[in-house]
């Protein structure tokens, strides 16, 4: 049974922690460590394929399709009817991370991350001097930030060929995403911090401290405001005009007594879902001393990934037990 | 939440047995759930699902501190065997021989999701009974394995005299008078042994006392690791001794590989007990004093020239007038 009376959904349990959930459409995945791929759509019954041997690590939507990395070393591509393409296997190595723009798309293992494009059967691989932490391609698909130890590397596509440029920050950088305007790029890292990049004069800032690591982070709200979790309140950084968050603080949002450890933006509102460690999670505007509304009380496990459909019709929850809520919104 | 999974790190260098005790330890039947983290450029190949390759690297946090580096590829690779369906009962992480522990060990104390999800069970080094004493002449990393080793497998002891043996065993306990030896042939000692320590639980600190207080002061030249132990029998005051510890770590945390202690801290009813890696430490009030018995404060530190930090002097400057 959901733990709130104002929910009123379906629980699943896996037989592992939930890593991922993307939304395709008025479709939701979520993988989780027990190589199992499940879907969730309104007014049907879940559907689980198995997929991997072990971990799922990663996952991105590629148009209809979905991209996983898993701990077996295999770079697969899954339909929505679960038919499973084998793209690349490095054996012993994990896949660390994937990453599509819906035309290009990329995975890495170890300390290269390989480029497909679409005229072209095998990928291009792009080498760096650590393990890849994050990739992540701009919205115009000519560009792949690689995250990695000492920064992040920029690589360029003209025509067939990439070229690289390296924004130097010392430290190790994790996650990475470009703007939605593709004019900014942001990390996170292995100190409880964020760093971003202006990529027209390569000006940089960091965005910090943060009494923890940050785990997720998601482009929300009309500003667009990247979200992270991080802190005991949902951190909305905006990256309005040409000068982004420089030189402005964030708007906190969704406060509380535990630290946040998922975020999600949710379509249309200017909204933003924040899920805490103790499994609580809420929904609130991304505006000051906005009331958060409760959608799930806590539950003790720690959410590990939120998802909502296109249109806002239904939420997804998984938590670090394998628990996963699919509910309507009222 | 769950319990955290324990994970040993093994050191030592090339040819002293690792990938021996490893093969052992994979294909032993022992009914309990490991992983074993290897380096993909280690001595020989050892191949088993149990096994993830790792290239190690060592990365320094931007946090201003200069020797606070941790393992970013076991930050990786525990991160994601937490996600596993099978819930480990112990983790192994094997390291290169000429590697640092360190970054190993700090990696523990600076990432709270490795941290909160596992715990460093305990610092296991092989060493070759046969060439450890040149090993310790000509590499500087060989006596830091020793210095950071909760436990020491004097490996291959049928090929050494029993008087070299003893020689080179009391080498070892110069260095680190504080870890456990066992002899071994071809690593062949119960995995128990070596694996399941709890050995920088907080807890069980307060277990090794009968040991403490033994150690010498001999030095042979200033490169050379040694170790050196304070006691107090009057009470300690707490904030003159967080004062000169912090300063202490913070200036000469390089030099100083490990510290411990159970301390007596005027007004605490319990035993302060802590742990220390180079700069970063782990302390909390645990376990009462005997009742009636006498409240004797101890540390312990081991490291490089660590008779230039005036320990004693700073030691007694803490307790109470």
């Amino acid at each position: 049974m959901p733990t709130d009376p104002k929910v009123n959904g379906v629980q699943q349990r896996t037989g592992a922690p939930v890593v991922n959930a993307s939304t395709v459409g008025e479709v939701i995945v979520v993988t989780s460590g027990d190589g199992s791929l499940r879907l969730f759509q309104p007014d049907r019954d879940p559907l689980v394929f198995n997929t991997h041997e072990g971990v799922i690590l990663s996952m991105a939507r590629e148009s209809r399709y979905l991209l996983t990395g898993g701990e077996d070393g295999r770079f697969l591509r899954v339909s929505l009817k679960g038919e499973v393409e084998e793209i690349a296997s490095f054996g012993s190595k994990w896949v660390d991370c994937v990453a599509s723009d819906g035309e290009h798309f990329a995975c890495s293992s170890g300390r290269v991350a390989y480029v497909w494009s679409p005229d072209r059967s095998q990928p291009v691989p792009l080498e760096h001097q650590s393990t890849v932490g994050g990739l992540a391609f701009n919205a115009r698909g000519n560009q792949l930030a690689v995250a990695h130890y000492g920064g992040v590397t920029i690589w360029t596509r003209r025509g067939i060929k990439w070229t690289k440029s390296v924004l130097a920050y010392k430290g190790f950088h994790a996650s990475v995403t470009f703007s939605p305007n593709g004019k900014f790029v942001v990390s996170t890292m292995q100190e409880n911090a964020l760093h971003g990049w202006r990529l027209s004069d390569n000006a940089d800032f960091s965005m910090s401290p943060y009494p923890a690591k940050i785990k997720s982070i998601a482009w929300a709200g009309n500003a667009p405001y990247l979200v992270t979790s991080g802190a005991s309140e949902a951190v909305c950084w905006p990256f309005k005009g040409k000068d982004g968050p420089m030189g402005k603080g964030p708007i906190c949002v969704a406060g509380r007594k535990q630290i946040v450890s998922c975020v999600q933006g949710f379509p249309d509102v200017n909204g933003v879902l924040a899920g805490f460690h103790d499994g609580t999670v809420v929904l609130s505007q991304i505006k000051p001393e906005s009331d958060a509304v409760v959608l799930r009380n806590a539950t003790g496990v720690e959410v590990t990934a939120i998802a909502v459909t296109e249109t806002g019709s239904h939420i997804l929850i998984g938590d670090a037990e394998g628990e996963i809520l699919w509910f309507k919104m009222q | 939440m769950n319990a955290q999974v324990p994970v040993t790190v093994l050191t030592g260098f090339l040819g002293a047995g690792k990938t021996t005790l490893l093969n052992r330890i994979l294909t032993e039947q022992h009914g309990r759930r490991f992983a074993v983290i290897v380096n993909e450029f280690g001595e020989e190949g050892i191949d088993n699902d149990l096994v993830v390759d790792v290239d190690e690297e060592v990365f320094e946090m931007n946090n201003g501190c200069i020797c606070c580096t941790v393992r970013g590829d076991l930050i990786r690779i525990l991160s994601g065997l937490m996600k596993r369906a099978d819930k480990l009962d112990a983790i192994i992480v094997e390291t290169t021989g000429l590697a640092d522990p360190a970054p190993v060990a700090q990696t523990f104390f600076v990432d709270q999701e490795v941290a909160d999800r596992t715990a460093l069970d305990a610092i296991v080094t092989m060493a070759d009974a046969v060439h450890l004493e040149l090993q310790l002449d000509d590499h500087h990393e060989a006596e830091e394995q020793i210095a950071f080793a909760d436990v020491i497998l004097l490996n291959k002891t049928d090929l050494v005299d029993p008087a070299i043996l003893d020689r080179v065993e009391a080498r070892i306990k110069k260095i680190n008078p504080y870890a456990k030896i066992r002899r071994t042939t071809r690593c062949d000692l119960p995995l128990d042994e070596i694996l399941g320590l709890d050995a920088f639980s907080l807890d069980r600190i307060t277990e090794f006392e009968p040991d403490f207080l033994e150690s010498d002061h001999d030095h042979e030249h200033d490169d050379d690791i040694s170790s050196i132990s304070l006691a107090s029998e009057t009470a300690l005051d707490y904030d003159k001794f967080e004062r000169w510890f912090s300063t202490l770590l913070r200036t000469q945390g390089q030099n100083i590989l490990r510290s411990k202690g159970i301390l007596d801290f005027q007004g605490m009813d319990k035993r302060y007990v802590f742990q220390g890696v180079h700069m970063l430490m782990d302390g909390a009030p645990m376990g009462d004093w005997p009742e009636g018995g006498q409240r004797t404060s101890k540390i312990v530190f081991i490291g490089r020239d660590l008779e230039s930090m005036r320990l004693q002097e700073g030691f007694d400057a803490c307790k109470v007038a």
